[in-house]
């Protein structure tokens, strides 16, 4: 069948290139066209409960028609936000959305995690009504880092905002420096009227954003008391993106984010547009304030009441699995997906901050090694688990690596034998042992933390909650 | 006693949790009462400290990072680094680094890269569109002597476990190869070979890391890094390595690899 259509799309758009003046119309019709079979084919899929749909749809209705991409975005009437970065996109853009929709706009946003090309068409096609038609103020797009260059070719985004660059998945990837050329270049096509908003704090993020001619905001921290003691070993880009020389720091905040300036070169950090310590935070950990800070800006220049933003910020429930809380069994469960080095270091950190309060003693970490967590798990070695064990309590593994990462964890200890050993592990390849058990050792004055990989976090979800996300 | 490591640039080249490789040998010494230093043999390490080192170890660098190796690896400190792999200080070299220590890497846009010359190899990278290496490796060790002392010390035949990723290619000449593969690309997909043995260098695409899944590999540096610098035969304590069977015999299962 999908042959046939084709065909006949084909027909109907080399007419459309000869009558010109029939153009927009045809142009709706194959828009609708493509727009109607993408429904039935989300339709069927959940109907078959195959997945939600997330997907597939867009693949679909982008084959039918390459330009619906362009076409979908064009509707949104206040602009598209495009939020990109290794770590906290899902946070920021649920947030984001969140105050938007408290100051009474309609948003939509992709929320699945759907976040390559197919996944933005579908979430525009779920908006839309039978003839591809959207009513929405703002589109709110996490975009995966390497694919924003293929996004903006269809997309003209009012916002761009830039998290930051972490080395993640190189088994998919390039280099830092290559994937913010590629940014430069793609924004540089838009012309000046986006505007960008970036982590100051991030060295190869300021120093992209000092050559954009576009209007650029920085956000960042400005509270040193958060300083770390020593740069993790988990860190990338400590060499001046302009001249290759190590940088200075006067202190870092998290992985390679601080203040910092180059002894070789003219290269210095650009001033923050926001001053951190006037602000609250959403959630837990020193990454989710750079997250609030990030969303914060970004709605403070669309013109947004501050107050709004503040409450908002306060009111803030977690998107799935990030620093999300849930009762089970009367115990209270914090999930921190932690899929990189830089995210399972400020989880620990996280972690650490509550168990040094006496309010948690059991931590449940899970390694799967599937293609959404990356099939290398190697990453394991440059988190630094030592500071994980250092504080001690039962420490429970599991997952597709489970040995992987007992292995990990016994080497983060300087003496081998029973006795000696600062924590308590426990090994429980099954799941679903391995949280009963962390459950078992969790009291209801403390709260239980699970670390998974991205699979890893689903199938924790599914088991706690019953359901299913994808 | 005490043993001392070089750790060859480990804020450039350390690309994979290569610093795994470090932290077992560390352990493996701490665990047995062997005191440890590490020595970053990085741009402020001058050839002294060269000299000192018991073991050596170097892992992956990223492009750019590897270009900053190779301007600060030349002259006095190049010499005395291929002086003391000729001499047999133990060393392991992963990922990319075993293209630094051939003759020359041509990658795939740009100049060729001279190399140290230390292994008789050279890589190439067969052209942008051509795909990466990418899984799950296995090799059984087949060179000599290493294959035979491990296979001594274990009792079995010795399988090596890692993880490669690498878009270069790697064509031996003279030197040995390290192991023969069981699973895998190996150094270049065609020829069935996996790194190289030269003097008491190990040099592998594989990591994972490498050491804490082959803990054998990690055992026989020690014990070689002892030898020498007591000229005495050392045999090491045994440690309980009975999460690392567990870890191995699992993955090998998941590929579906008698072991």
């Amino acid at each position: 069948m999908k042959k046939t259509v084709n065909c006949v799309i084909d027909y109907i758009y080399w007419e459309s290139e000869i009558v010109s003046e029939k153009m927009e119309l045809l142009q709706r019709l194959r828009l609708g066209l493509a727009v109607a079979i993408a429904k039935v084919v989300t339709g069927v899929v959940r109907g078959l409960k195959i997945g939600a749909g997330s997907v597939l749809p867009g693949e679909i209705a982008s084959r039918l028609y390459p330009g619906l991409l362009s076409l979908l975005s064009r509707q949104i009437k206040q602009g598209i936000i495009l939020v990109v970065g290794t770590n906290g996109k899902t946070t920021t853009s649920l947030l984001l959305c969140t105050i938007l929709e408290n100051q009474g706009y309609k948003v939509i946003h992709n929320e699945t995690g759907a976040n390559l090309i197919n996944g933005l068409i579908t979430t525009f096609l779920s908006a839309s009504n039978l003839v591809g038609k959207i009513n929405a103020d703002y589109a709110i797009l996490e975009v995966d880092e390497n694919v924003l260059p293929l996004v903006l070719k269809d997309c003209f985004p009012r916002y761009i905002l830039g998290l930051n660059l972490f080395r993640d998945q190189l088994d998919r990837y390039g280099e830092v420096d290559t994937i913010s050329h590629r940014w430069e270049n793609a924004i540089n096509t838009l012309g000046e009227s986006t505007t960008i908003i970036l982590n100051g704090d991030d060295p190869t993020l300021c120093y992209l954003g000092q050559r954009l001619p576009n209007k650029v905001l920085f956000f960042g921290l400005n509270e040193r008391n958060l300083y770390l003691e020593e740069i993790p070993h988990a860190v990338d880009s400590i060499y001046c993106p302009k001249c290759g020389h190590s940088l200075d720091y006067e202190g870092v905040y998290l992985s390679h984010l601080g203040d910092y300036n180059c002894p070789s070169c003219d290269f210095t950090k650009s001033n923050l547009d926001i001053n951190s310590s006037e602000w609250p935070q959403i959630l837990i950990g020193v990454y989710n304030k750079y997250n609030t800070l990030a969303a914060g800006l970004l709605a403070l220049d669309i013109g947004i009441n501050k107050d709004v933003i503040y409450e908002t910020v306060k009111e803030f429930k977690a998107a799935f699995g990030r620093a999300e809380e849930l009762t089970i069994d009367g115990k209270h469960i914090r999930i921190l997906l932690s899929k990189n080095p830089v995210g399972m270091n400020e989880t620990i950190r996280a972690v650490n901050d509550i168990k040094a309060q006496g309010k948690s003693s059991t931590t449940l970490m899970i390694l799967n090694d599937r293609i959404p967590d990356g099939t290398d798990v190697s990453w394991i070695w440059d988190v630094d688990t030592e500071n994980l064990v250092s504080l001690g309590g039962n420490i429970i593994v599991s997952g597709d690596r489970t040995f992987d990462m007992a292995l990990r964890l016994r080497y983060s200890q300087d003496k081998i034998t029973e006795g000696d050993s600062y924590f308590n592990l426990i090994i429980e390849p099954d799941l679903s042992k391995a949280i009963k058990t962390a459950l078992e050792k969790t009291s209801t004055q403390e709260t239980l933390h699970i670390v998974p990989t991205y699979s890893a976090m689903l199938e924790v979800r599914q088991i706690l909650t019953g359901k299913a996300i994808n | 006693m005490d043993i001392k490591i070089g750790w060859l640039y480990p804020k450039l080249m350390s690309t994979y949790g290569d610093r795994g490789n470090v932290i077992c040998i560390e352990k493996r010494c701490q665990w047995r009462d062997i005191n440890v230093t590490i020595i970053p043999l990085d741009q402020n390490a001058n050839t002294d400290q060269f000299r000192e080192v018991d073991i050596i170890v170097g892992g992956g660098a990223q492009d750019r990072q590897q270009e900053l190796v190779m301007r600060d690896l030349k002259g006095a400190k190049a010499d005395v680094f291929k002086e003391i792999i000729e001499n047999g200080i133990p060393g392991v070299f992963t990922c990319g680094s075993p293209q630094l220590l051939g003759h020359y890497y041509e990658p795939a846009l740009g100049q060729k890269i001279e190399g140290l010359g230390i292994l008789d190899l050279v890589s190439k990278h067969p052209g942008i569109n051509a795909p990466r290496c990418i899984g799950n490796v296995v090799f059984e060790l087949t060179a000599s002597p290493l294959a035979e002392d491990i296979k001594f010390m274990i009792g079995e035949k010795p399988m090596v476990i890692g993880f490669e990723n690498h878009g270069g290619r790697t064509y031996l000449q003279s030197v040995q190869p390290l192991g023969k593969v069981i699973k895998g690309y190996g150094n270049n997909g065609e020829d069935g070979w996996e790194g190289a043995f030269y003097q008491n260098a190990i040099a592998t695409y594989a990591h994972g890391p490498l050491l804490p899944k082959n803990p054998f590999i990690a055992d026989w540096l020690i014990q070689k890094a002892l030898q020498n610098k007591y000229q005495d035969t050392v045999s090491l304590a045994k440690i309980d390595d009975s999460l690392v069977i567990q870890a191995r015999e699992s993955l090998l299962k998941k590929l579906a690899i008698d072991s």
